[in-house]
């Protein structure tokens, strides 16, 4: 029997049900009650469920079989639209209908004659069942396994497979182009995860030949709307949780705010061109070549925070040592370059752990080069070791407690226990690994940079869908 | 015919369910006592510490067992522990 809150009954049911226990016996508990009050209140029950004699229901075995016709609507274009915007009313903790098959907006039709047309973006055939061309580890240390070279892809939260056909049926509505498939269908090899609850996002990174290729923008602009190939791969990738995978907010997914990245989608790329000498671009800082083209498929738990700085403070700090920036790293009257990302730092580490996307323009990469960051990786370490604090004040953040499993394991810089260690022992709260940090040069020319909370995600190889 | 009148056929955007072989619950205890009834918890410790010292004080005649994480997915028991498992409550939350 299993304890949980009773307003995610929806998702156990469904977990119960992909694992095969439909009938599970779930007992709730309060999330405003203390331990000791709340367990007077079911404590009987629960003990009970181990006891009391199953029922006829409980007892039924057989098999669970939802599979469903791949033509599943016929008619004009307009009723079709209809169809795909047909909503359905979801109960607490939502109280509103929700799109079925979309994210709420209108969908291209994706009829017969126009995924086949998507499919002559892909050699691979229309019924080929999607599986991962590389060992994976996804989501490491919250305790998802391994994934294998050659293994089924399972779409999360509902564990589905899917085929090519059914992927680039989504890239239809999503309003893809045929070119673009071979990136929506090395997306799909991540099972397009959605996380559960708290404030989760999705993005997506191109790499490689392909950026250009796609006329990707990488440029002013490029999370936000206007690109005919950002747009549709960000929004693919979203309907795809949403078809392959079932997740729907209230049932499976259960973001308690949701996230506004995840309307319509995120797709982004670096712009190679305007990377410093000596900056390795993403695709072979994951291990590929240069000419390989990748995609960086990341659970940005925590969104984006924007710039901190003014661009014309940061003109007058390295130009000419002027401005606040200038009066807080008292360099007053002395020009640049000077180090901004002192002036972030604080902001970063303040209330949140975990590896951060830095996303910033050519010329703010240039100034850190010439301060002596001569690769990414230097980026990531001073990072990282800007996020030391005592361990007392590291024990007083939230989120540590679920990541170190309740301070019961070893510290990985001492090799202690943590519990051993004294309280003003330096710890770095971002985690153990510099490299979970990613430098992305992008964007226009106005002095911005862009944090993009979450760290790095899994790679998946475009050209293996070519 | 009209070119609003066309009839379409549409693709199924919805992913493969593969069939799942359904699990009758298991059989239930006679009764709790002499028992051997393992606790697998994934936090939430404000409820879980407290119910795994009220069970073992309020139960004493139950052989307790635990397995515990904090994180979400729980610790599986091993194929030794199973062999002599009679029960699970698994909790709680997060």
């Amino acid at each position: 029997m299993v304890v949980d809150f009773e307003d995610q009954d929806n998702m156990v049911e469904q977990e119960a049900l992909v694992n095969g226990v439909p009938n599970i016996r779930i007992i709730h508990a309060s999330r405003t009650l203390p331990g000791p009050a709340d367990i007077d209140n079911w404590i009987t029950d629960m003990l009970a469920a181990l006891t009391k004699p199953l029922t006829a229901k409980e007892k039924e075995k057989g098999t669970y079989d939802a599979r469903q016709p791949r033509v599943i609507f016929e008619g004009t274009l307009e009723d079709a639209q209809e169809f795909y915007q047909q909503t359905k009313y979801i109960p607490l903790p939502v109280e509103a209908p929700l799109a079925v098959y979309t994210d709420g907006l209108p969908v291209v039709i994706p009829t017969e004659e126009a995924v086949a047309k998507m499919l002559k973006g892909t050699s691979h055939k229309a019924n080929e069942i999607i599986t991962l061309h590389e060992d994976q580890v996804v989501m490491e240390g919250l305790g998802s396994p391994k994934r294998n070279k050659g293994e089924k892809v399972l779409f999360q939260p509902m564990k589905r497979t899917a085929t090519v056909e059914q992927v680039a049926t989504n890239a239809v509505m999503a309003g893809c182009k045929p070119e673009h498939l071979p990136v929506v269908l090395a997306i799909s090899e991540s099972g397009c995860g959605i996380s559960t609850t708290n404030f989760p996002s999705q993005a997506v990174c191109l790499s490689g030949p392909i950026v250009k290729e796609l006329k990707i923008n990488t440029g002013c602009g490029h999370l936000g709307p206007g690109s005919r190939a950002n747009g549709p791969i960000g929004r693919a990738y979203q309907l795809m949780a949403i078809n392959l995978g079932g997740a729907t907010p209230g049932v499976n997914r259960m973001g308690c705010h949701g996230n506004p990245m995840n309307n319509g989608g995120m797709c982004f790329a670096e712009n190679t061109d305007g990377l410093p000498k000596g900056w390795d671009p993403l695709n072979v800082e994951a291990g590929y070549d240069k000419n390989d083209s990748i995609v960086m498929v990341m659970q940005a738990n925590g969104g984006i925070v924007g710039s901190q700085f003014s661009p014309g403070g940061y003109r007058a700090l390295q130009k000419s040592g002027h401005g606040g920036l200038a009066r807080r790293f008292d360099v007053k009257g002395t020009p640049g370059p000077h180090n901004w990302l002192n002036y972030l730092i604080p902001g970063i580490f303040s209330g949140r752990e975990g590896g951060i996307v830095l996303m910033m323009i050519p010329e703010m990469a240039q100034h850190l080069v010439d301060l002596g960051f001569k690769t990414k990786d230097d980026v990531y370490q001073y990072l990282w070791k800007s996020s030391f604090e005592p361990v007392k004040q590291y024990r007083n953040r939230s989120w540590p407690d679920f990541f170190r499993n309740g301070w019961m394991g070893i510290e990985k810089q001492s090799g202690k226990p943590w519990k051993e260690l004294p309280d003003d022992y330096m710890v770095p709260s971002q985690g153990d690994d510099p490299f979970q940090n990613m430098v992305i040069v992008a964007g226009g020319q106005e002095e911005a940079a862009v944090e993009l909370l979450g760290g790095r995600g899994a790679t998946f190889s475009i050209d293996a869908w070519r | 015919m009209a070119v609003q009148d066309r009839i379409y056929k549409c693709i199924n955007p919805v992913g493969n369910v593969e069939p799942v072989e359904m699990v009758p619950l298991a059989p239930r205890l006679d009764s709790l006592d002499g028992k051997e009834i393992w606790m697998s918890i994934t936090g939430e410790p404000d409820i879980t510490i407290a119910l795994e010292r009220r069970l073992k004080m309020d139960y004493p005649n139950v052989n307790w067992r635990t397995k515990k994480t904090y994180t979400i997915s729980p610790v599986e028991l091993s194929e030794e522990e199973m062999k002599t498992a009679q029960g699970v409550i698994q909790a709680v939350c997060w």
